[in-house]
């Protein structure tokens, strides 16, 4: 089900066209707000739908499979690492999902280049750059040998 | 004799002080009744805003704005779990004109930012303008504060504006599109910019080198273009500033009677680690 925006909730901050993968969510140049330009070629991640901070783009379904009448709403909370989901059926039904989608603070990982260079001798150790510090553990689990 | 000769030492030094007066302190407008009648003025200004009360009706009309409030009221009454009462429906519209004071729509800080330096300094700009024209016409002292507060104002808008113009606008910052790409929505933003530019230019000449011809080129641009920003509120976004807190103002009320489609909050935080 591809995507749409709701331009009365949208700002235009651009988040949304930052991150589509497929390149469709761009900007109506009348009212400067997003817009999916080819919702044939959506790929469905909603990536849009879970970046927007004004909850104003929503999910609807082509009309052969899933006639209109539906709708899928997400609520993204990052101050508590959770992206909710609220979906109405055309019969009225309504169901909730929440779905944890981090344990540390949005923005909080370091990328690779924040890291110190990894010295070239690590090279041969079977842990992977910064691992265990990296991982938040002291040690990594080891198998025990007989 | 003598007294043609203070005369026209008073006559100097009144040059001389008028030379030494900054653009920050003389009144612009009256000034300006060398060339335009103060009734002149002033109708033009009436007459402005009536062109932004009748471009907003149009576009309620035009757009059904009023259509779709309407049938969005009714969906969320029907939908409402709760009724309000007026305290709570009261306590939801401070709410949203202290969100619109400080531009609490915007989730990024540039785009706040440049948003309320352009939004202050455009109300102060209009303010002073107004305050100018209708309270203190040619022969009345006008107090300095007003020019100053009128020449910041200005400034605030551009430098806000530019900012956003060349650097915050959407398409330009993530469509790829160049920042001298004009549309439709560069019109009420393109207005403003280069409506202020030219007042405050005008006002540096008339300033600096009197009434002359070109001060007066640069006058009719900036009327040409301010009268553009106000003429065209049925294209532009000039309404944005009535319907957006209208938009904040019924999202709100749908959140607190129940009738909201978005998920409820969730109730853990999953956070647990730094």
């Amino acid at each position: 089900m591809p995507t749409y925006t709701d331009m009365t909730k949208c700002d235009g901050c651009g988040d949304c066209v930052d991150i589509c993968p497929s390149d469709i969510m761009h900007i109506d140049p009348v009212y400067r707000r997003s817009y999916n330009i080819e919702p044939n070629f959506c790929w469905e991640c909603y990536s849009c739908v879970k970046a927007c901070p004004h909850q104003a783009i929503d999910v609807r379904g082509y009309a052969d499979f899933a006639p209109l009448g539906h709708k899928v709403r997400v609520l993204r909370e990052p101050e508590k690492g959770v992206i909710s989901w609220k979906i109405r059926y055309r019969d009225g039904r309504l169901k909730e999902f929440a779905f944890p989608i981090r344990t540390t603070p949005w923005g909080s990982i370091k990328a690779a280049q924040d890291y110190e260079k990894p010295d070239l001798s690590a090279l041969g150790s079977q842990l992977l750059a910064h691992e265990p510090t990296a991982l938040h553990v002291s040690a990594l689990p080891t198998i025990k040998k007989a | 004799m003598t007294a043609a000769l203070e005369a026209a030492e008073c006559e100097a030094a009144k040059g001389r002080r008028l030379t030494e007066v900054t653009m920050f302190t003389i009144n612009p407008f009256a000034a300006l009744t060398d060339l335009l009648p103060l009734l002149a003025m002033q109708v033009y200004i009436v007459l402005m805003m009536l062109a932004v009360v009748g471009g907003t009706l149009f576009d309620v009309v035009h757009k059904g704005s009023a259509r779709f409030f309407a049938r969005r009221r009714e969906q969320s009454a029907a939908a409402a779990l709760r009724q309000l009462s007026g305290g709570e429906t009261a306590s939801i519209a401070v709410g949203v004109i202290a969100e619109a004071a400080v531009s609490g729509e915007f989730s990024k800080w540039p785009r706040r930012l440049s948003h309320l330096l352009m939004m202050y300094g455009f109300f102060t700009y209009l303010i002073t303008t107004v305050a100018m024209v209708f309270c203190y016409p040619a022969g009345t002292p006008t107090p300095t504060i007003l020019p100053t507060l009128w020449t910041a104002g200005g400034l605030m808008v551009l430098a806000g504006g530019l900012w956003f113009f060349f650097f915050l606008r959407v398409n330009v910052a993530y469509d790829g599109a160049s920042p001298f790409h004009l549309g439709r929505a560069d019109l009420f933003i393109g207005s403003v910019l280069v409506s202020i530019a030219f007042a405050l230019v005008w006002h540096y000449m008339q300033a600096t080198i009197g009434n002359t011809i070109s001060t007066r080129i640069v006058f009719g641009i900036y009327i040409f273009f301010t009268t553009l920003l106000f003429v065209s509120v049925p294209w532009s976004k000039f309404a944005h500033m009535f319907f957006k807190p209208a938009v904040r103002f019924q999202r709100r009320v749908e959140g607190a009677n129940g009738s909201s489609d978005l998920p409820s909050p969730s109730t853990e935080n999953f956070i647990i680690r730094s």
